[in-house]
């Protein structure tokens, strides 16, 4: 199978599968589930058959002639299948453990067809090689993200799903706005075509409104701690997979692939963004919500990332790929570890939970496990991005920076481990026991990831270190 | 021998632990077995590679220049040797005394998973290898102090990781500088004069090193884990294996990293530094009432010796601050280890309670006597001779502050441990604790390992010296000068030491003074010292943590937190819930009003755009 044919159907397999959700759902519950598990199963598979091709460090680029100015196109390259593998894959885990978590729930057709369609968008949005069809996928996940946000139907939780709606809708139209400016000055949107572009400042403001209010950066971010009223495994997917993962990916597209920035903006947004990830993790230690903790410390640490990014130099660069990767399993496996307490406690604060460890000591240990991977501590894969991305910092003359994303990792210390100690240790107040085996599996299988990604570093860093030459040309 | 054997010393001890963890409980003959062979044959290799002395295995790793760098020279040979023989002493230990522990197996491997991440620590020569194996403690640190399973043992163990995560951000931080200055991440490639970035950059590296080490205002979890975590821990860790690579990473900090002259300023630091340390945690050990607790700031200010000694920036210095790393952690386990088996048995470590042990546990009280002679600097033991390196460090530097400090510790140092070991193993049998009997050998046998190398590196100085101290030193300094350590370890005839000993007796003096005053009990021996005016004041404020900077950085993080919070997040989040809601209502409300079913308000409305657009295509017209 050649490349082009596997990055179609990693795009179209769960689209069009996603669609046929409900047919299954007509038939059997189980047939329905099966072809979910199934359906996301491969769309985890495609994009690691096109590893080898991004070792090699390949590009391709992929063009489908529609109307005038509007191709349909699609940039392989190492960036982008990394990218597709990290997504697709802690996607699929996520719906392997929904097949417990939400068993016993109402409207399931919907929740399997809007999380693959989620994951399907994102696939595309991650080849896309075209301004507006990065703009159309990036709108469908705001509305498979809305859906399921308000998926309980509770008014209170409507009402935060049309929060996080109406703020990254707005996100997005703002930086549509910077997309038709882009276009007054190159005449194309197809991005291949215009890198290496110097885009005016108005333009960078207006789209980095956008990829911020997705990303959840401050001051654009509290939707996405208000989000934690949909069901766990959904915010799992928000946090670590597809969601505010959109932002940073699409600003290593935009800013780093495609135009150059101005210097004002290299100048401030390493600040903009250490600020955002200081207040997060101060709230983060404020809160006592479990989900709203997770969510606080996601948006601290997606400040690391774009500041990798921002730094612009091979070390912040590769180091904020990384990131993507070592977030992704950490994340997940925090918020289904949490998923796993909540469903058995019945309760989303702290203070009521302690001593799980005695029940739940497989969810505890991975909830350690990822804990040590989010604050960047070795032998697990959050060391080796966090430094990456600290020494980025270091090195593009920015130490001052540096010095605070260090103490917000001191503040991550912090928090994580008050939570730890607070739901797993000390004396039991709710004992119960854990969740069913899919669910238990697969946070041991994150942790064990998080474990292995710090373990055998040399392989995903290698990756990282291609798809950060291949799109970073003026470092050639 | 080939490069690919360095891997040996980390991944043996990893995949032991890895096995360890997983025996069933049933087989715990064999995992002891497996353990204690296991690190004998680390230690063997050790020697093996102490003999070779000089090899390196560098494979490609990270890119950018970060290749997985080990280097096998003398001093990592040193180093290497010198945690292989605590871990067979500890591992032998262990099996008997966390035998019926709960998590004992656990504790086992974590013993096994530190000593793989140490191992690659002392090995590295890349900065990113090391700061891998170096953070990669904080997991077993973490892990080791919950095992003591006391109420408080989960916050002591956060503690222990807030501080040593901090100190090691901090190096990170330094590292980063240093790198970019050197332009390269080889340890052994890196020579720089410590200079405007360079010396930020010593500072951060050094607090990394130093806060490993225990040294102050990072030392405070120290005392908290004495209690907290099992002793086996504290003998292993605090007294072992951190003094050991704190000490060795400051070393190589200020002896290759970063040229430091004597009497420069960051030489005065590091003076500063150990000086405030000997002194502070010293007073705060004598007035203790837990053996424990007493050991554990010990095994904080005897850093102060090692710190002050390398910051001196004199040979003999600097050979004497690494002397004493070695022989601090040698007696120093010894002691730790001799308070493990009189808990052992006993049950309690609180001096109170204890009295008259000696004759019952004739060997323990052997081995904790000779260690503890040791660590107060008694004639001829080891620590007399490193501690004498110090003290002629300090005067020669010309700030004889510093050696004041140095004695006044040595006199509270020997005051202590009279008090310490006069409570439990001499005078009155105490009744509060019942007839018990001697450890079982492989307790005893570890401790009185120990302290037979503290009369050996003692009396035998020679060996050590020429062996491990001096090649280190070797090339420094003036160009073909002779190091030679070993001509006044033991004189007593000179100046320096006749200081140090009258110090000894001075401490002795304060001890009986105390004795006598205190009715006897010699645990109240320290009290007059505690009761004097405006000490007593200063013990109840520690005592209520007001000098812990761990509490008081808790509370800052915890205001800036809230701050945060409060003063950024929650009006952002005001903003989109509250202003931007009731924006958009009472727009939609004015618009709602206008459509209020009225014909003739349509018609108005309609009149009324058509006028504009009459008005606009008029404008536009012209």
């Amino acid at each position: 199978m050649n490349v082009e044919t596997t990055v179609l159907l990693t795009i179209l397999v769960p689209i069009l599968g996603s669609f046929a959700v409900p047919l299954f759902g007509l038939a059997a519950k189980r047939a329905r589930s099966a072809w979910a598990v199934l359906v996301s199963g491969l769309t985890a598979v495609l994009p690691l058959t096109l590893l080898p091709f991004a070792l090699q460090g390949g590009e391709q680029v992929i063009r489908k002639p529609l109307v005038q100015g509007f191709d349909f196109i699609l940039v392989v390259d190492p960036l982008a299948v990394f990218m597709a593998a990290v997504s697709s894959f802690i996607g699929f885990l996520i719906v392997v453990y929904s097949l417990g978590y939400i068993r016993h729930e109402e409207n399931q057709n919907e929740y399997y067809l809007m999380v693959l369609l989620f994951i399907g968008s994102m696939m595309g949005l991650v080849f896309s090689g075209n301004l507006i069809f990065i703009y159309l996928f990036w709108e469908i996940i705001a509305i498979a993200c809305w859906r399921l946000i308000g998926f309980y139907r509770e008014p209170a939780h409507v009402r935060k799903a049309d929060k996080a709606f109406l703020l990254t809708f707005f996100g997005a139209v703002v930086m549509l706005l910077g997309f038709v400016q882009i276009y007054g000055v190159t005449n194309t949107f197809d991005i291949t075509a215009m890198r290496g572009t110097l885009v005016p400042g108005t333009a960078v403001l207006l789209i980095l409104f956008g990829l911020f209010s997705k990303s959840a950066t401050v001051p654009l971010h509290t939707w996405l701690p208000d989000a934690g009223v949909a069901p766990t495994t959904v915010t799992a997917l928000l946090h670590a997979a597809v969601l505010v993962k959109i932002g940073v990916y699409a600003f290593a597209r935009l800013f780093i692939y495609t135009f150059r920035l101005p210097d004002g903006w290299r100048e401030a947004l390493p600040i903009i963004v250490m600020i955002s990830s200081l207040v997060a993790a101060g709230a983060a230690a404020v809160e006592t919500d479990f989900k709203r903790i997770l969510a606080y410390s996601t948006v601290s640490q997606i400040g690391y990332i774009f500041l990798g990014f921002s730094m612009m130099n091979a070390a912040g660069v590769s180091g904020s790929v990384l990131f993507i990767l070592m977030h992704g399993l950490a994340k997940a496996g925090l918020f289904l570890c949490a998923g796993i307490v909540i469903h058995a406690v019945h309760t989303k604060d702290i203070r009521e939970m302690g001593g799980l460890i005695k029940t739940m000591p497989v969810t505890a240990v991975a909830f350690l496990v990822c804990s040590f991977s989010v604050i960047g501590i070795p032998p697990f894969g959050g060391f080796f991005s966090k430094f990456l991305v600290i020494l980025g910092t270091v090195q593009g003359g920015r130490p001052w920076v540096a010095a605070m994303a260090l103490f917000t990792a001191v503040l991550t210390m912090y928090y994580l481990f008050k939570v730890f100690s607070m739901v797993f240790l000390g004396e039991a107040k709710h004992p119960a026991p854990e969740g069913t085996k899919s669910m238990v599996y697969v946070v041991a299988a994150l942790a064990v990831l998080s474990l292995a990604a710090g373990l055998f570093i040399s392989y995903p860093m290698k990756l990282a270190n291609i798809a950060t030459t291949q799109m970073s040309w003026w470092l050639r | 021998m080939t490069p690919k054997m360095l891997l040996l010393p980390i991944l043996l001890p990893a995949v032991l632990a890895v096995v360890l963890l997983l025996l069933p409980r049933a087989l715990r003959l064999l995992r002891d077995i497996l353990a204690v062979a296991g690190a004998g044959a680390l230690l063997y290799y050790a020697f093996v590679f102490f003999s070779v002395k000089d090899l390196r295995l560098a494979v490609p790793w990270l890119g950018m220049g970060i290749d997985f760098d080990l280097r096998l020279y003398h001093f990592s040979s040193f180093i290497l040797l010198a945690l292989a023989g605590f871990l067979l002493l500890i591992t032998i230990y262990t099996t008997v005394r966390m035998k019926d522990a709960p998590r004992g197996r656990e504790f086992m491997a974590y013993v096994f998973l530190t000593a793989a991440f140490a191992n690659g620590a002392a090995l590295a020569n890349n900065f990113v290898p090391l700061l891998f194996f170096w953070e990669g403690l904080l997991v077993t640190l973490y892990g080791m102090i919950t095992i003591g399973g006391r109420p408080t043992s989960g916050r002591t163990a956060v503690k222990a990781l807030l501080i040593s995560g901090f100190c090691d951000f901090c190096m990170i931080l330094g590292i980063g500088l240093l790198w970019s200055v050197a332009g390269t991440s080889t340890m052994s490639d890196i020579s720089v004069e410590p200079t405007g970035l360079a010396a930020v950059a010593f500072v951060l590296m050094m607090i990394g090193a130093a806060g490993k080490a225990g040294a102050m205002p990072f030392h405070t979890w120290i005392p908290d884990a004495a209690v907290d975590a099992p002793v086996t821990f504290m003998a292993f860790l605090p007294a072992a294996f951190e003094k050991l690579l704190g000490i060795y990473l400051l070393a190589r900090i200020s002896l290759d990293f970063f040229k430091i002259r004597p009497g420069s300023g960051l030489s005065l630091l590091l003076m500063i530094v150990g000086a405030v340390t000997i002194v502070l945690a010293v007073l705060m050990a004598l007035v203790q009432k837990d053996l424990k607790r007493l050991l554990s700031y010990h095994a904080v200010s005897q850093v102060g010796y090692m710190i002050l000694g390398i910051g001196t920036a004199i040979p003999v210095g600097i050979a004497g601050g690494i002397f004493h790393m070695i022989n601090h952690a040698m007696y120093k386990s010894g002691l730790f280890l001799s308070a493990g088996s009189v808990e052992h048995r006993t049950g309690t470590t609180e001096l109170k309670k204890l009295g008259g042990l000696g004759r019952e546990m004739p060997l323990t009280a052997l081995g904790f006597t000779v260690c503890a002679l040791a660590i107060s600097g008694v004639w001829p033991l080891n620590g007399f001779v490193s501690k004498e390196m110090v003290f002629h460090g300090a005067v020669e530097t010309g700030s004889t502050i510093f050696a004041i400090a140095a004695w006044v510790g040595a006199i509270f140092t020997f005051a202590s441990f009279l008090k310490a070991g006069h409570s439990v193993f001499f005078g009155e049998r105490s009744k509060e604790v019942p007839a018990v009997k001697e450890s079982q050998p492989a307790i005893v046998l570890p401790i009185l390992v120990l302290a037979g190398l503290c009369v050996l590196f003692g009396v035998y100085n020679k060996l050590p010296l020429t062996l491990f101290i001096q090649p280190i030193l070797q090339g420094r300094g003036e160009a073909g000068a002779h190091v030679d350590f070993t001509a006044h370890a033991l004189a007593v005839f000179n100046p320096v030491a006749l200081i140090s000993i009258g110090c000894l007796v001075l401490a002795f003096l304060l001890h009986a003074y105390g004795f006598r005053k205190g009715g006897r009990k010699a645990y109240l021996a320290s009290e007059p010292i505690h009761n004097l005016p405006g000490m007593h004041q200063a013990y109840d404020l520690a005592e209520k943590r007001v000098f812990d900077p761990y509490d008081q950085g808790l509370k800052v993080i915890r205001g800036l937190s809230l701050g945060l919070f409060k003063g950024i997040d929650r009006p952002i989040d005001f903003f989109f819930e509250k202003i931007v809601t009731f924006t958009g209502a009472k727009f939609t409300g004015i618009l709602k009003k206008a459509h209020n079913g009225h014909y003739a308000n349509y018609l108005a409305w309609c009149l009324a755009g058509l006028i504009i657009l009459a008005g606009l295509i008029g404008l536009l017209a012209q």
